[in-house]
């Protein structure tokens, strides 16, 4: 599995990319590797405060749907419209086209509580055993 | 891999999405083995079949097949299952592996007369070939007129020296061969049929989806010993003016209160097994199969809805924990352009 040094994450298998105030946020590698073809993404509407870990939407696969939690708490301030038409993408593209949603952080010290690459791959790897 | 009634089965091998667009395209082999398979034979065996099974196995003529039901005495499907003629004296009756062993019990103790029956599940195999290239793959892998094999109909054609019985039907809508052979010769014919440019493998993930739209109700999920055959809207392929277990109770009953129905939604969002059906807020039914269609780029389903509800186009509401998923009652099939009843092959 893939997971980029750039990112952090969850234990519920979301990624956030984090820049200024603003958190890029998706569903790792892992995470759509186990779900499988994905047919259906449901995301926040923008302008939603979510707080760290509730739930910000839902995908669907062919074999699971599975919630996706916010990683941070904020305000959601965009979304990646193209998820809809092609929900694959988060196959695809897990850390690029794939991505969800974005947020402005409102407490930026929760990152500290997230899993770097490093960790998070450990934490995979007992997960899958 | 998945643990499917006690047979290992994959549940993909590519994926799932990409597996039933290739079988749509060209071709996917799907191992099917886990399905039971009856071999019933001797003089008595057409009346005693015809007596157990909602198929006339009296009136079908050699070489065909046919799809119908053990009921028991209520009208309850016990399995759906298609019935081969094989010989004047000779029968084969594929059922479903969850079913298996219970069917088996009920027909060794429902057949009467001179009647043989052997249980041919574990000496035999079968391979699905099945998507609009089967044709093509199957007739360099076969002895016999394979083009002659019209669809429901089947042939002994035996290859290298192996026994081998080809019906032209199955699971998907696609043009296809269900192959049945001693369980020894199974692993290579797979490995033949796949080694063909036009095929791929497919799992039970696929397989699932693409029955699904084509709305064949899949025996544990959309059919069950609590449904009959009039409620699981198979009306046609019971003949109620015939004697066989269960049809005295099906006549008896007047009408049905709940009808299977085929739905379509406008969204990608899918229902789930078990979800209740309503209308007007008022619960009306519950869906028993749903899955993304591919084909038709949005949501489908199955499920029991109230009688006067089963038309096409009535207005459903289904009971999602994510919000109300609007659907409404579709005509069968969903898909439309499958190719298993193509002709002329050559």
């Amino acid at each position: 599995m893939n997971a980029p040094k750039d990112l952090l994450y969850t234990d519920q298998h979301e990624w956030i990319r984090i820049e200024g105030a603003v958190g890029t946020v998706g569903i790792t590698d892992y995470a759509q590797e186990a779900l499988g073809d994905i047919t259906y993404a449901e995301l926040p509407t923008v302008g939603k405060q979510l707080a760290k870990g509730a739930e910000a939407g839902a995908v669907e696969s062919c074999k699971a749907a599975s919630s996706i939690y916010s990683p941070v708490s904020g305000k959601v301030t965009d979304l990646n419209a193209a998820l809809e038409a092609d929900p694959a993408l988060l196959n695809r593209e897990p850390y690029s086209g794939g991505w969800m949603f974005k947020i402005e952080l409102s407490s930026p010290d929760e990152a500290a509580e997230l899993m770097d690459a490093a960790a998070y791959t450990e934490f995979c790897q007992k997960e899958a055993h | 891999m998945l643990d499917f009634h006690g047979w290992m089965l994959p549940m993909q091998y590519e994926g799932i999405l990409a597996e039933h667009a290739h079988c749509r395209r060209a071709a996917c082999v799907f191992d099917t083995c886990h399905m039971g398979r009856f071999h019933i034979s001797g003089p008595d065996a057409a009346a005693a079949l015809a007596a157990v099974c909602t198929q006339d196995a009296a009136a079908l003529p050699v070489g065909r097949c046919r799809y119908g039901f053990l009921l028991n005495d209520r009208g309850g499907i016990l399995d759906d299952t298609i019935l081969i003629r094989l010989g004047r004296q000779e029968f084969l009756l594929v059922v479903n592996a969850a079913p298996a062993r219970s069917d088996l019990q009920w027909l060794q103790s429902h057949l009467t007369g001179d009647v043989r029956l052997v249980n041919r599940t574990a000496s035999w195999g079968k391979l699905d070939l099945q998507g609009p290239a089967s044709f093509a793959v199957l007739k360099g892998l076969v002895e016999g007129d394979l083009a002659g094999l019209t669809y429901f109909s089947a042939a002994a054609m035996p290859c290298c020296g192996v026994e081998r019985i080809v019906s032209r039907t199955g699971y998907t809508g696609e043009l296809g061969y269900e192959i049945m052979l001693p369980t020894e010769a199974v692993g290579e014919l797979f490995e033949r049929i796949v080694s063909h440019e036009a095929v791929k493998p497919a799992g039970l993930g696929a397989r699932d989806l693409l029955r699904l739209e084509m709305c064949y109700p899949l025996y544990g999920q959309d059919m069950c010993e609590d449904a009959n055959p009039l409620e699981a809207d198979m009306g046609r392929f019971v003949d109620l003016g015939r004697d066989f277990i269960g049809a005295e109770a099906l006549r008896a009953a007047a009408g049905v209160e709940r009808k299977l129905v085929a739905f379509r939604t406008e969204s990608r969002r899918k229902a789930a097994s078990g979800q209740e059906i309503t209308v007007n807020d008022s619960p009306v039914g519950a869906v028993t199969s749903a899955a993304f269609s591919p084909s038709l780029g949005v949501s489908i389903g199955m499920g029991y809805v109230r009688a006067d509800l089963a038309a096409p186009g009535a207005e459903l509401t289904i009971r999602h924990p994510r919000g109300p998923l609007p659907a409404a009652v579709a005509a069968r099939p969903l898909y439309k352009k499958g190719t298993c009843r193509t002709r002329n092959l050559s």
